[in-house]
């Protein structure tokens, strides 16, 4: 499959090649970021655009965090405007000023350092561009936008500012993820080989339906035009649409197959894709979709198999699986979802449980021998360790925190915009593939920034 | 002494025993509410070791610990906090107003009802503080937590009902 023709006119990027589009990955860090220009014990002026679910997700967030100052609220939703003045004032005592529109608060506010956005995928890169172009440094929400074209925007705004963007991939500052993959995988290499990757997000129909709204509290028709919307169900279900979202591959699989990648330190060099409206047969984006990537990286070739099911939680619910010939680590943000196992065949991992790498799990009861299967044909139990610890705090909180850490020029972003380009540009042709139900092998031009 | 006489001595002290009962339950249920609104946790376990040293990753031991300390001070759950705020009847300049003084209220109802000091206004105040989280709750639908607080209306009644058996209290007066 050739890319869109939008896509052809873009030369200058051919002369890049995969292993350079995939350096960064290769790097598995960020770039080395500009200084920050608050000064250390200063606090840190944020204004919060958009206030929805995800909005109050990252808000409770940042609570926790030291030297933040909500400064104001923007949402087009009085709605979601008044609650989260309401919240702001809750917190800090002080009311900040609520905006409908971002462009009256960009003209209107002074002295704010960073904006933190939560806004519909496909208002990302507007927005995220206008703040970078106003001086601000970003936090962004994950899919960085509805298209690929809107992503790059995006890397090109940060570069051309020179200011800081996070994409909201928050498992990049997860401990539990960031142990995973600088111990297990990369230094201990405890899977041996990884051959195999697996990941899932089943959620229950129950949890899949469209959201509904209380009439008293609709949107004036006027006011959703301007912002792109057709009505208020498109408002309030933009995750449906074609136009405003990825659909359930970004909007759930974006995370995981960030990981994926992160872990891997190359892109997938092809993707092959199916999906269908199985039982949200008037939703315009697949409810379930599947995809196959495969990579070629230093030590193999690894195939990795993502599913994203938005009509059952069978399976339970969302997890990764890095398969390996000596062990397997199952991760998930969900910590009791954790489980590492050892191969029968591989070395002993006494000594990393002696460090202190690894905890020793409880195997359960072995199954009573069954008449209708031949025990010849299974493989030996393989042996369950653990992590050896948590973390106590919301999931997204680490993210946040290293965003305002790199503000206060004491840490490095670690999911700036490039690397999280890298990222998702493979998760851009995921629809496309299963839409045309062929296989695309990546180019630069799929890829490159 | 007559068997009526008898009798009725028998009823009074059950009475007595019955005002003494209702008024360490709600005594109770006030004066440690209150003081829950102070407890919150904190990880138990320090920083994980690796090779001897803490590990660089933030890892912590898995558990947290119980503790109360004025810096978890709560006293609307921040949970309802923000259905109360989304609420278009609620008087949003009272409510940071009300989280601030439903802890120490509750505190402070609890030791007067337990020591017995001015009972029946203490029963009263008791009352109006349930009456106003029931308004609350009725807002945002919690009929459930609606249906708890009247079996709590329905004792501090029998509390008040009950007032003039009333015994073993630091001031009896009010």
């Amino acid at each position: 499959m050739t890319p869109p023709d939008s896509f052809i006119n873009r030369r200058d990027f051919l002369s890049k090649t995969l292993a350079t589009a995939g350096a960064g990955l290769v790097m598995g860090a960020p770039s080395i970021l500009r200084a920050a220009n608050t000064a250390e014990g200063e606090q840190v002026k944020v204004a919060l655009v958009g206030m929805g679910k995800q909005g109050r997700v990252l808000f409770e967030s940042m609570c926790n965090i030291p030297g933040v100052h909500f400064q104001a609220v923007c949402d087009i939703w009085e709605y979601n405007r008044k609650g989260g003045v309401a919240k702001v004032r809750a917190l800090q005592g002080h009311t900040p000023k609520g905006y409908a529109d971002i462009d009256e608060m960009l003209a209107t506010e002074k002295g704010l350092d960073a904006v933190v956005i939560s806004t519909p995928d496909f208002w990302h890169a507007p927005h995220t561009v206008k703040c970078l172009e106003a001086g601000l440094h970003v936090y962004c929400e994950k899919m960085m936008s509805n298209t690929i074209e809107g992503a790059r925007t995006m890397v090109h705004a940060m570069d051309k500012s020179g200011k800081l963007c996070q994409i909201g991939h928050q498992r990049r500052s997860n401990p539990r993820y960031r142990f995973v993959h600088d111990q297990l995988i990369n230094s201990n290499k405890i899977c041996g080989q990884i051959v195999n990757l697996n990941a899932q997000w089943n959620r229950a129909v129950n949890s899949s339906q469209d959201i509904g709204y209380n009439k008293k509290l609709l949107i004036e028709d006027e006011i959703l035009n301007k912002y792109g919307y057709a009505d208020m169900n498109q408002f309030m279900n933009w995750r449906t649409f074609r136009d405003l979202s990825g659909g359930p591959i970004s909007d759930l699989g974006a995370h995981q197959i960030d990981i994926f990648n992160w872990f891997m330190g190359v892109p997938p060099k092809s993707v092959f894709a199916s999906g269908g409206n199985d039982y949200f047969t008037e939703r315009e984006h697949f409810d379930n979709v599947m995809a196959i990537f495969d990579y070629d990286t230093p030590q193999g070739g690894v195939r990795a198999f993502y599913q994203v099911l938005t009509t059952t939680s069978a399976g339970g619910g969302f997890w990764e699986s890095f398969m390996g010939t000596q062990g397997n680590i199952k991760i998930s943000e969900i910590a009791s979802n954790t489980k590492i196992y050892r191969e029968d065949s591989a070395p002993s991992w006494d000594s990393l449980v002696d460090r202190g790498i690894l905890k020793k799990g409880i195997a359960p009861a072995p199954p009573p021998p069954s008449a209708d299967a031949v025990a010849s044909y299974a493989s030996a139990a393989p042996e369950i360790f653990e992590l050896p610890g948590g973390f106590n705090k919301p999931a997204h909180q680490p993210h946040l925190e290293n965003f305002f850490a790199t503000v206060r020029g004491k840490a490095k972003l670690n999911c700036d915009a490039r690397h999280a380009f890298e990222s998702e540009a493979p998760i851009f042709w995921v629809n496309p593939s299963a839409l045309q139900r062929q296989p695309i092998q990546f180019t630069a031009e799929h890829l490159a920034v | 002494m007559s068997s009526e006489s008898s009798g009725s001595s028998s009823h009074k002290l059950a009475l007595t025993f019955s005002s003494l009962l209702v008024r360490l339950w709600l005594g109770t249920r006030a004066l440690q509410t209150g003081i829950e609104k102070y407890a919150g946790s904190k990880a138990s376990g320090g920083l994980v070791t690796i090779d001897g040293t803490p590990n660089e990753y933030g890892l912590t031991a898995a558990g947290a610990t119980k503790q109360y300390g004025m810096e978890f001070y709560h006293g609307v759950p921040q949970a309802l906090m923000s259905k109360f705020q989304a609420e278009p009847l609620m008087f949003k300049w009272a409510l940071p107003l009300y989280d601030k003084m439903l802890g120490p209220v509750f505190i402070l109802l609890g030791i007067t009802i337990l020591l017995g000091i001015a009972n029946r206004i203490s029963l009263f105040l008791l009352g109006l503080l349930y009456i106003s989280l029931t308004w609350g709750l009725i807002l945002i639908k919690q009929d459930e937590g609606v249906s708890w607080l009247g079996i709590h209306m329905i004792l501090v009644v029998m509390g008040l009902a009950m007032a003039e058996y009333n015994r073993f209290a630091v001031l009896k007066k009010w």
